[in-house]
């Protein structure tokens, strides 16, 4: 409903109990401290940095070894594992656990190094490989390739490019006496070997290198044993590289102590990053911070119970740029991550988490408006929520939100007579002969589109007045009621009174399928209220300036504003758009399924379609209802009053990834 | 001889799939280019980028939506087409031409706005709400032209020509 009103706390203890208050004031996580340290000579700051990035080096230790253990030894986590949450330790499991740490970063190490050899082993696979197939072509010839010949003789070995033949190389070779042997041959070369006498050596070597020819691979084997021997190697290679694969896998059961050590060097980082920005003096230190009213005094006694410690709550001053938490019951809190994702509020601001929840469902439901697709929603969502009871609070209050989200859809569905688009009628008429039909409980946008379209205009116009409204709020509680009636009021005249005046021309009603006028007296008050507020805009719409001449022409570009009215309230035809698309398209795939006819074929082929098919509906027209609403949220309902800017509150706390302490006080 | 109005109402129905189906290929291979560059980096923020790059497809699904109503009040779909004169058949052509071409030009702009989208996801993950809302921007345009497609093409079906 709300943002959290924050209190200043200073806390000032004994050097000696530091480590003992930061870490309880890490578990309760109440608190943002922020850098207490001043100009001040006597408090001054201890580097942690050394400390600290060791703790930072054995965290990402523990992360390498638990990636290598996911590589080779991945748990058997289910597919929703992630819902899960952390595991709860109590403290006193926490201080039997931290006793382990050491070892574990030993363990790390020891993981860690092993990967390493295996990488290594690893690559020298291809490598040998590589060998193996330059070797390959050599294979029938039975000296070892580097033999340079005998004391009277010279052979030659090597390849020469091209396809060459016998005939063609003793052609080359020319009347040098020489044997020479074609070894193998692809289309790119030719593997050859030439013996001569010592005393040709010189005119063949001259004769090949015409030829282009070239010294084969380095090897003082024959090449069959050669490659055997490469074989053997690789072999080893592979079952050592399985043997480490092994290896490693057995310290697969280490893999809690591992998480654990990871969770607690980062906490130990964090309170060491901490450390550096607290004020010290040689007795004392200092913490500076904010923390929500309705926890502050609860930390007060939880520390002073325990600590000779003094804990100071004041107000925080005009001028301060206090962190925003937000505060909002069950039913929109969900919504927050809306509201934040856009920004928070900033100074002056209300919380808009409250009238944006209403809203959202309201719009989601419209815009996906399906009574099967909001069940299915609905009942994934809901399942999720009340089997993973230790989820965390974000995944809750997203899941939350989609389940919401989903019993609107669920409404609208009933109220559009949309259940899987027109699956009914069409699983009835194909299959039962009869056609049966779900009556909509107020009337389906497809058979009368131009009158949803008008409600369409009317939702958007509300969403938009309340937003209006609250800038009037936000206005007159800062007490600038003369602000409120110009940049509020005025335009709830002109606007308002241009609708009411626009229903009473009959082109306009015949054209939304309005049965009723509104009469030309109305009419005529409808107009002059907008007249009035229309020259009020124009007069007042730019009263910062002091030259009426600047002011009235400033006055009419503000008038000209009436124009994003208009193009903010066609911005809803969307709702329309949308719900129709969800339908059209679910009933797109109900025609192709039900081609099939009435028979065992057309069933099983009208099943499989519809699975696949609405399902693909399903996701596409929940991305869209998703990002639509945000965006008529964010554009259209904030444009009217919402600023935003405020920073988040984000108190100093475990940052664990899979553990969590509970605090038993 | 049969007028040609059928054809014109086919070939309405067709431009209506062809161009805005066209526009979101064009779009949503741009931003898939991009949202596969960002997993390489790294592979958590598939999700999300996922659902960046998907933003520019809904084109071709509107477009597939008024193909799919014109081919069923004409009759093509569903059997029963009948004879139909060549002005209720040039009626729905025009009718289909909105969603056609602005399905076209704002499924490939809308791409281009999901690749920044998708860059900013990747630098600042925690302003994805945001990121969403740009890509979002440029598709109010393909919403409007489905409507007007979608109310001209009801309207058609009622014109007795």
């Amino acid at each position: 409903m709300s943002v959290v009103p924050m209190k200043r706390v200073q806390i000032v203890g004994l050097k000696r109990d530091r480590k003992a208050v930061l870490e309880q004031i890490q578990r309760m996580g109440v608190v943002e401290i922020e850098s207490s340290l001043g100009e001040d000579a006597f408090f001054t700051a201890q580097d942690t940095a050394g400390a600290k990035s060791i703790f930072q080096k054995n965290c990402t230790l523990a992360e390498q070894a638990l990636a290598i253990l996911d590589e080779h030894a991945p748990e058997d986590k289910g597919m929703l594992a992630s819902l899960e949450g952390r595991k709860t330790l109590t403290v006193a499991e926490y201080e039997e656990k931290v006793r382990g740490r050491d070892t574990a970063v030993t363990h790390a190490k020891q993981i860690v190094a092993l990967q390493k050899e295996y990488a290594e082993k690893l690559a020298d696979l291809p490598k040998l490989e590589a060998q193996k197939i330059s070797l390959e072509p050599w294979m029938k010839y039975d000296l070892p390739l580097d033999f340079e010949g005998t004391k009277t003789s010279k052979v030659f070995v090597g390849t020469v490019q091209g396809d060459c033949s016998l005939t063609a190389l003793y052609e080359a070779l020319g009347d040098v006496a020489a044997d020479a042997e074609i070894i193998g041959q692809t289309p790119q070369q030719t593997y050859l070997s030439v013996i001569c006498g010592k005393k040709d050596a010189q005119a063949v070597a001259e004769a090949l290198h015409k030829l282009n020819f070239a010294k084969p691979p380095a090897s003082s084997m024959n090449p069959a044993k050669a490659i055997q021997d490469i074989e053997q190697k690789m072999e080893g290679r592979r079952k050592e590289v399985d043997d480490l694969k092994a290896k490693i896998a057995s310290h697969a059961d280490q893999r809690e102590e591992l998480q654990f050590a990871r969770d607690y060097f980062t906490m130990r980082a964090d309170k060491y990053e901490v450390i550096g920005g607290l004020g010290q003096s040689k007795n004392t230190f200092i913490i500076d911070g904010y923390v929500p009213v309705t926890k502050a005094e609860k930390l007060e006694t939880s520390l002073t119970d325990r600590y000779t410690i003094s804990v100071e709550l004041t107000d925080p001053g005009e001028d301060e740029d206090v962190p925003v938490a937000l505060k909002n019951n069950g039913f929109s809190a969900p919504v927050e991550s809306v509201v934040g994702s856009y920004s928070l509020p900033g100074k002056g601001e209300i919380d808009p988490t409250f009238l944006v929840s209403l809203f959202y469902y309201f719009l989601f439901g419209m815009m996906l408006g399906d009574a099967g697709y909001g069940l299915v929603i609905a009942l994934a969502t809901g399942f999720c929520l009340l089997k993973f009871k230790n989820m965390e609070e974000g995944m809750r209050k997203t899941l939350t939100l989609f389940c919401f989200c989903g019993i609107s859809t669920a409404i609208w569905g009933l109220i559009f007579g949309s259940f899987f688009g027109d699956t009914v009628t069409v699983v009835s008429g194909t299959f039962f002969g009869k056609e049966v039909s779900v009556k909509p409980l107020w009337f389906a946008p497809l058979d009368n589109p131009m009158r949803m379209l008008g409600y369409c205009f009317l939702i958007g116009l509300i969403h938009l007045f309340v937003g209006l409204g609250v800038k009037l709020y936000q206005l007159l509680k800062a007490g600038k009621v003369l602000d409120a009636i110009y940049d509020v009021v005025f335009w709830y005249m002109l606007v308002g009174g241009c609708v009411v005046y626009l229903l009473s021309m009959s082109m306009i009603t015949e054209m939304l399928a309005i049965e009723w006028l509104v009469p030309a007296n109305v009419a005529n008050i409808a107009g002059i209220v907008a007249g009035i507020g229309a020259v009020g805009i124009i007069l007042t719409g730019g009263r910062e300036s002091k030259n009426w001449g600047k002011r009235i022409l400033k006055g009419l570009y503000a008038f000209y504003g009436i124009t994003s009215y208009l193009s903010d309230v066609l911005s809803y035809s969307r709702l329309l758009a949308l719900g129709l698309a969800t339908s059209v398209i679910a009933s797109v795939f109900n025609k192709m399924g039900s081609m099939g006819g009435k028979n065992i074929f057309g069933v099983i082929m009208f099943i499989l379609v519809f699975l696949v098919g609405q399902i693909l509906n399903l996701l596409i027209n929940l991305l869209g209802a998703y990002v639509h609403t945000n965006r008529l949220q964010f554009v259209e309902f904030f444009g009217k009053f919402y600023e935003g800017g405020g920073r988040e509150f984000r108190p100093f706390t475990e940052n664990t990834k899979y553990f969590k302490i509970k605090e038993d006080i | 001889m049969a007028s040609t109005g059928l054809f014109w109402a086919l070939m309405g129905a067709s431009f209506a799939g062809l161009f805005a189906g066209m526009g979101s290929a064009l779009g949503v291979g741009k931003a898939g280019q991009a949202a596969a560059g960002v997993v390489t980096e790294d592979p958590s923020k598939f999700s999300k980028v996922l659902i960046l790059q998907l933003l520019p497809g809904t084109q071709g699904i509107y477009g597939l939506l008024i193909a799919f109503i014109t081919l069923s009040q004409i009759g093509v779909l569903g059997g029963g087409a009948s004879d139909m004169s060549l002005a209720k058949g040039l009626l729905y052509f025009a009718a289909c031409l909105p969603i056609a071409f602005v399905g076209l030009v704002s499924g490939n702009e809308q791409g281009k706005a999901a690749v920044s989208a998708i860059g900013l996801a990747s630098k600042k993950p925690d302003q994805f709400g945001k990121s969403m809302i740009f890509p979002a921007m440029v598709e109010t345009y393909a919403i409007l032209a489905l409507l007007i497609s979608i109310l001209a093409v009801f309207g058609v079906a009622g014109i007795n020509i």
